[in-house]
């Protein structure tokens, strides 16, 4: 357990370059919110940005192991190639929920701020859950994408896969349509919002699961 | 003696370059250097060594271990340099003591410290700030610092200017002092080896041409610097290869008392290790 722990502080370490950056969004976001008037624009907005915000800044790690072709040396300690991608997962998915968990703290001060109200949190555990599943979506596809092809040449493999992923929905918004099913919003809001944690959590942990076993795969076989 | 690494028929193939059937094994408390021109097939043998490239055929063992089965534990007791890897510049020798101290049970932070204070490493600055000769020694201690019994390292003194070169030599001099630790090390700057290896291996086009002591080399072997008219009266089974010059013709001899006991030539130079590798490399039979 120790090996996967030294690779997590490597890579958070490695994220300190990017503390500024990170501050600087979270202070945007705080300030684009105190104008918005729309109480549950700014719990969206907030509870979203910094869901995605932190989970998707944890992919930069692979951009800095690739620059140093470090995955060669950290081989060379004691540590074998599904540390790695264990590593790597287990990162993305703390980020995420850290992320999100920031986000609804964010998000209560926020709307106490400025409505000396205390948001629904329900409501606000659903809003997180969507970032973590639409995050967990993404990252499914782009992790074993950058495992297969790297963080700089994946750059298009991610895109294409991501696009495909985009029509796919697409294309079932709209056979839906093209035959007159109708899908009430507001019911698939409320079962989001009743379910999330019954419906989406085990199903972004399958995704993730799926996707770290492609990219074991994938990474075992890979010549550095 | 014991073994620390022993290589057995070990083959790797790429679409262009193969590297075949190499045996090698490096003596307990030795420093080997490991020689041959760019793309021979040195660092392909090192990461095979370490797992870094699956092996198509062969064994490797360290300790007595082996390499794939017992990685893992084998590693413990390894510091391995690689030329063009490491983990990210941004980080610090601090950041790296934070981080190498979970990969070993042995990690040492007071030696680590001691290293970065010695080789007057700035403990909180980024390597990406530092120069190429304080990057190499921020590897080199960083691979010295959890007491390894076997150092591994490829081109540890590539792009370094002499002063660097010098000191670096002396940290591995320093580390096989105690003769329980080894060293393999790979470099084309020949001349390093010359100060430090006990044993030469070199390898030309994916293949091992020799494994030889240093003093063997040094002293042994010879160049015999004739004209053609001088050449032509050799045997060729008393010499090894001939390199043929503009005016003269260099012929590299395996035993040179033995070559003028025979043919009392005049000038048999004593060679380098950087001349043993060009003849054979540029040389014809």
């Amino acid at each position: 357990m120790n090996r996967i722990k030294g690779l997590i502080v490597k890579d958070l370490l490695q994220l300190k370059s990017y503390r500024k950056t990170l501050v600087t969004f979270i202070a945007v976001f705080i300030a684009v919110s105190f104008l918005d008037t729309n109480k549950e624009s700014i719990e969206t907005t907030i509870i979203l940005m910094m869901t995605l915000g932190l989970g998707m800044f944890s992919i930069a790690t692979f951009n800095y192991d690739e620059m140093a072709k470090a995955d060669r040396y950290i081989l060379t300690l004691p540590v074998n190639r599904k540390d790695i991608v264990l590593s790597k997962y287990i990162l993305v998915v703390i980020s995420t929920f850290v992320g999100a968990i920031l986000g609804m703290i964010l998000s209560v001060g926020m709307t106490y701020a400025i409505y000396q109200e205390i948001p629904e949190m329900m409501y606000l555990m659903s809003l997180a859950m969507g970032g973590i599943f639409g995050l967990g979506v993404v990252n499914a596809i782009q992790i074993p994408c950058i495992f297969k092809y790297g963080a700089e040449k994946g750059r298009i493999q991610r895109f294409i896969a991501l696009a495909v992923i985009c029509l796919m929905f697409y294309g079932i918004f709209y056979l839906f349509q093209r035959f007159n099913i109708h899908i009430e919003i507001q019911s698939t809001i409320d079962m989001v919002k009743n379910y999330s944690v019954i419906i989406l959590i085990p199903t972004v942990l399958i995704l993730y699961y799926v996707s770290y076993k492609i990219s074991y795969m994938i990474y075992r076989k890979k010549e550095l | 003696m014991e073994n620390v690494i022993e290589i057995k028929n070990l083959c790797k193939k790429y679409s262009e370059f193969e590297l075949n059937n190499i045996n090698l094994s490096l003596p307990k408390g030795t420093i080997m250097g490991l020689i041959g021109e760019n793309g021979a097939g040195k660092s392909t043998t090192i990461k095979l060594m370490l797992n870094i490239i699956g092996k198509d055929s062969g064994t490797v063992s360290l300790f007595g271990l082996d390499s794939i089965k017992d990685g893992r534990k084998l590693k413990e007791d390894v510091g391995a340099v690689l030329d063009d890897s490491f983990l990210s510049e941004y980080l610090c020798p601090n950041d790296m003591n934070k981080i190498m101290k979970n990969f070993y049970n042995n990690w040492d932070e007071k030696l680590f410290f001691q290293y970065m204070d010695e080789f007057k490493l700035p403990r909180t600055q980024i390597s990406k700030d530092y120069s190429s000769g304080m990057k190499m020694k921020l590897k080199i201690a960083t691979a010295l610092s959890h007491h390894p019994k076997l150092l591994i390292l490829d081109e540890p003194t590539s792009g370094l200017d002499p002063v660097a070169r010098n000191e670096i030599l002396d940290i591995f001099q320093d580390f096989i002092q105690d003769e329980e630790n080894s060293i393999l090390v790979s470099s084309h700057i020949t001349s390093d080896l010359e100060h430090i290896a006990d044993y030469i291996t070199f390898i030309n086009e994916g293949e091992i041409v020799f494994t030889k002591s240093r003093d063997d080399l040094l002293e042994k072997y010879g160049i015999v610097k004739c004209s053609k008219s001088d050449f032509d009266k050799f045997d060729k089974k008393d010499y090894i290869k001939c390199k043929r010059n503009k005016y003269e013709y260099e012929v590299l001899v395996e035993d040179k008392a033995k070559f003028y006991k025979k043919y009392r030539t005049n000038v048999i130079d004593k060679p380098t290790i950087e001349e043993i590798m060009l003849i054979y490399i540029k040389g014809e039979k």
